[in-house]
């Protein structure tokens, strides 16, 4: 993956701590001034808080790779670590130094390097950041304005050629909104009243620019069957194809065995030229051949039509599942499940596909029929089953609530260590990027959060969020008006 | 009369046959319409959060005819009223959901003119609606079914218990106070606006408001003479015509209907108190009014109250500065907060909405509690009857697996009245007045 260029210094720690003592001065809520000792400023704010605040800004934004001296280790110590892949540890240290997490155990046991920066993490949990398996971040600021919105292009139902990369708003508001509560990396989709909209990027929740924060373009490509993608609506007279699922999968059927034949005629004009280049010397010269027409829309889905990467098949009942799951077969395409909401009565069939669902949201409506809590408890169900499940917001403003949805799904059954894997490790497993990603492990990429409790509960504060081995400025657009008005 | 060909007969006898089966019916009406009798109960060994005056560990709470008749440590209740073991489990009062569009179909917004008022919601309520279950299981015992936000004055809302399966009168919360709807900034611009009609600004919102209440002071007014006329004996006079616009819009006036206003922005809702000081209504309080941090010494000093989002944002223009610490910022400079749904999803889980509170800023567990429960009652005008533990009120209760206040605590039994109307661990829907299929 392309992992060059991704030295994401924020803010000095100095600013940070500026900004974080600043905050803390205004702020009358007891509840606030928890923040960790070295985040703390010995002296009062020389600054007025507008000011400071507009300071900031500017640094963020004039200033992204700022020096920074990145050789000194961060040393949380005392905390109680959720590592994910080998327990809980109470009493802990985990140090952060040049972006990675260096060492992780019990503080008895770790050799805390003498010029680390010591931040006291006691009665503090601290945890991997989250990811989020489908947001909308940096597609929309406003939903009712539609010109802050690219989400989706309306013009035809076929257009994997659009990359959401391309419209990726780095400076998106809505992005240390969602950071604030330990949401460090998410997959970015397009809208999803497409068959197949677009291509997935997958981000982090921090960084100097677009190019910074954009980690994977084109991770992966949904393609979505639940019926909401038929051009059906307004009656017959305004109605278009695709107006039925037949439509739909006609559709879809036929760019695929466009996209076969288009792979066929690009691999028919290498062997010519291939062949004419070998032969050029010979008598029996061959001529140059003419290259294909290119096409973008057909090219775009090469890479899923040969298994390379993961498609997101999207679908809810379980009759459109199956439908897609049989288009997917008959194409070869490797593919994850995304959301399943009303598929309750094929579950060990879905179980028996192998493969791992994005499952949700959990907050879609039963059927009239069912029981209230029939897709509340739906994670519970896949997990029974062996089926890896990871959760997504589905969302841009309230990317922030994801671990509620994971704790919520504890009350259904889901065991309390399977919701916190579910937005963490299972999730940068499915999203390839296991190895810097998902744990407290070393060697990965440093993306840390500290809370004053369960990371799956509504209640819990995050005071600080690591991200790349940085403190990011617990500052957003909301707590700069929190403590605008709350005076 | 004539004597009837016999097909008349056999119809004569069908009606007699119909006529009997009605009396019959009226007389034991079937299981479904029946208002059980009550059954008095004891709840032990309850953690009772009683939303007023703390929680009582290991406490006990004695029903009778539906109502709270005893909470303490321990009750006095006579021998062989049926007792239920709580097991330690919390209790707290019924949900209320004090802004709410759930079983009204698609009739929520009279959207054909910006001044409905005469609009009543309870002749679009469907009682049957199963998402009244589904809050039912989330905790909900009561909600206000307002109309929606595309008029300036929307029509006048219904208050409802959630006794899914029971008759559509016995949802009805008996001699509930009124309330109507009103709305300002964004919703009505963009209907009447998008139809180059009065109103598309905010300009426009206000002047159509204002006009109508005019209009409605006039007739006021002509009532009055008239009524004076009648006092004094005048037999001649001829009464004004009667206009259901204008009746509502004169109980808006006399305080006998309490308005509700939908509001997001601080200058409107400071628009908004001063036409209400203009007209002299009584303006209960603001929805959604995520811009309440900005103005809550001016609500607090009109004794206002807010029913507002724990963290919705950003969806439209007139969301952007809505932040999550609104609720507490206004209780703590006095004004009176609840925390509602607008939602047939969120209504579903409005503890875990309420809990937000003690994230963002800093409110106690009663005080998050009190969002959901008594702040809510008193914006719709029940306080004094449901949404605390305090003898006297109505048995509306929650019986919870975990922890009310977190992601992981979920109902699992709800009563209404004193009776048991959800339980968990019943197979099914969970239900016990409404069983599938009948």
């Amino acid at each position: 993956m392309p992992r060059t260029n991704m030295l994401s210094v924020i803010l000095s720690e100095a600013a940070a701590a500026r900004s974080a003592a600043a905050a803390e001065s205004k702020d009358p809520y007891p509840h606030h001034k928890t923040q960790p000792r070295s985040l703390r400023s010995g002296h009062s704010c020389p600054l007025p808080l507008p000011l400071l605040l507009l300071l900031v800004l500017l640094l963020t934004l004039t200033l992204p790779t700022q020096a920074q001296d990145d050789a000194r280790p961060i040393a949380l110590k005392g905390g109680k670590l959720l590592t994910i892949t080998h327990g809980t540890i109470d009493n802990g240290v985990i140090v952060l130094q040049a972006g990675k997490i260096v060492a992780v155990g019990p503080s008895a046991s770790v050799n805390i390097p003498a010029n680390a920066q010591i931040v006291d993490a006691t009665g503090m949990t601290i945890y991997p950041g989250l990811i989020d398996s489908e947001t909308q971040l940096g597609l929309t600021e406003i939903s009712f304005e539609t010109m802050t919105n690219d989400l989706l292009e309306r013009s035809d139902e076929i257009m994997p050629h659009m990359h959401t990369a391309d419209a990726f708003h780095a400076e998106s508001v809505l992005i240390p909104v969602a950071r604030l509560n330990g949401i460090t990396n998410a997959v970015v989709a397009p809208d999803s009243e497409d068959t197949l909209p677009g291509q997935d990027s997958f981000i982090q929740l921090a960084g100097a620019s677009a190019t910074e924060m954009l980690l994977i373009r084109d991770n992966a490509m949904p393609l979505n069957f639940t019926g909401d993608q038929r051009r059906n609506k307004g009656g017959f007279e305004k109605q278009k194809f695709p107006a039925t699922r037949m439509g739909l999968a006609s559709q879809l059927r036929q760019t695929f065995i466009d996209a076969q034949e288009y792979k066929a005629k690009w691999a028919a004009y290498d062997r010519k030229k291939a062949d004419a280049a070998q032969n050029q010397t010979s008598k029996d010269k061959k001529p140059e051949p003419s290259a294909p027409k290119r096409d973008l829309k057909l090219e775009a889905l090469l890479p899923y039509l040969d298994g390379k990467k993961t498609v997101v098949l999207a679908a809810e009942t379980a009759s459109d599942l199956q439908t897609a799951v049989s288009l997917a077969n008959e194409f070869h395409l490797k593919f994850v499940l995304n959301h399943i909401s009303h598929s309750q009565p094929v579950l060990d069939y879905v179980a028996s596909l192998k493969v791992p669902v994005i499952v949700g949201p959990i907050y879609e409506q039963p059927k009239d029929d069912e029981r209230y809590d029939a897709v509340y408890s739906l994670p519970a169900q896949l997990y029974k089953r062996g089926v890896k499940i990871v959760f997504a917001s589905y969302s841009a403003h309230n990317v922030r609530n994801l671990p509620d949805a994971a704790g919520f799904a504890t009350a259904f059954g889901l065991p309390y260590d399977e919701a916190l894997k579910a937005i963490t490790l299972n999730a940068a497993e499915i999203w390839g990027v296991a190895d810097q990603l998902g744990s407290l492990d070393v060697g990965k990429t440093a993306n840390i959060v500290m809370a004053n409790g369960d990371p799956l509960d509504v209640k819990t504060d995050v005071k600080q969020v690591y991200i790349q081995g940085k403190a990011i400025p617990m500052v957003s657009r909301q707590t700069q008006l929190r403590d605008q008005y709350s005076k | 009369m004539p004597l009837q060909s016999s097909k008349q007969t056999h119809k004569l006898a069908l009606l007699c046959l119909g006529l009997a089966t009605l009396a019959t019916l009226l007389a034991t009406p079937p299981a479904f319409a029946q208002s059980s009798p009550h059954h008095d109960v004891v709840i032990n060994n309850a953690t009772v959060m009683t939303a007023t005056h703390g929680t009582i560990k290991n406490g006990s709470i004695y029903i009778k005819d539906g109502k709270i008749a005893a909470v303490g440590e321990t009750v006095n209740a006579p021998a062989g009223v049926t007792v239920i073991d709580a097991g330690g489990k919390y209790l707290t009062p019924g949900i209320i959901d004090c802004h709410s569009h759930i079983a009204l179909d698609d009739d929520v917004n009279e959207a054909t003119s910006p001044i409905t008022p005469q609009m009543i919601m309870k002749d679009a309520f469907d009682y049957q609606d199963k998402a009244i279950y589904r809050a039912l299981a989330g905790g909900v015992t009561t909600s206000l079914l307002l109309h929606g936000s595309a008029n300036m004055i929307g029509g006048q809302a219904v208050v409802i218990k959630h006794k899914f399966g029971d008759s559509r009168d016995a949802l009805l919360f008996p001699n509930a106070p009124r309330s109507i709807k009103f709305a300002s900034g964004e919703n009505p611009k963009r209907v009447y606006g998008g139809r180059d009609q009065l109103p598309s600004t905010r300009m426009g919102n206000f002047e159509v408001q204002r006009a109508a209440l005019v209009e409605a002071q006039d007739y006021m007014h002509e009532w009055d003479g008239y009524d004076a006329k009648v006092k004094r004996g005048d037999k001649d006079v001829d009464p004004p015509k009667r206009d259901l616009k204008l009746d509502a819009l004169d109980d808006v006036l006399r305080g006998k209907l309490m308005v509700q206003i939908h509001c997001y922005r601080s200058d409107e809702m400071l628009t908004e108190m001063a036409m209400a000081k203009e007209f002299g209504y009584n303006l209960r309080a603001f929805h959604h009014a995520v811009e309440a941090y900005k103005v809550a010494d001016q609500l607090a000093a009109n004794n206002v109250g807010i029913a507002t989002w724990a963290d919705w944002w950003g969806f439209k223009n007139e969301a952007w500065d809505a932040i999550p610490w609104n609720a507490v910022i206004a209780m703590r400079k006095g004004v009176r907060v609840a925390i509602k749904s607008d939602s047939e999803d969120y209504n579903r889980r409005l503890n875990q909405e309420a809990a937000k509170t003690i994230r963002y800023g800093g409110a106690t567990e009663e005080e998050a509690l009190r969002m959901i429960t008594l702040n809510a009652a008193w914006i719709i005008g029940i306080d004094d009857r449901v949404g605390s533990i305090d003898v006297g009120k109505d048995a509306d209760l929650v019986i919870w697996d975990g922890y009310p206040l977190s992601s992981v605590g979920v109902p699992e039994k709800v009563f209404i009245d004193g009776e048991i109307y959800f339980d968990r661990t019943q197979p099914g829907l969970g239900t016990t007045h409404y069983k599938e299929g009948e």
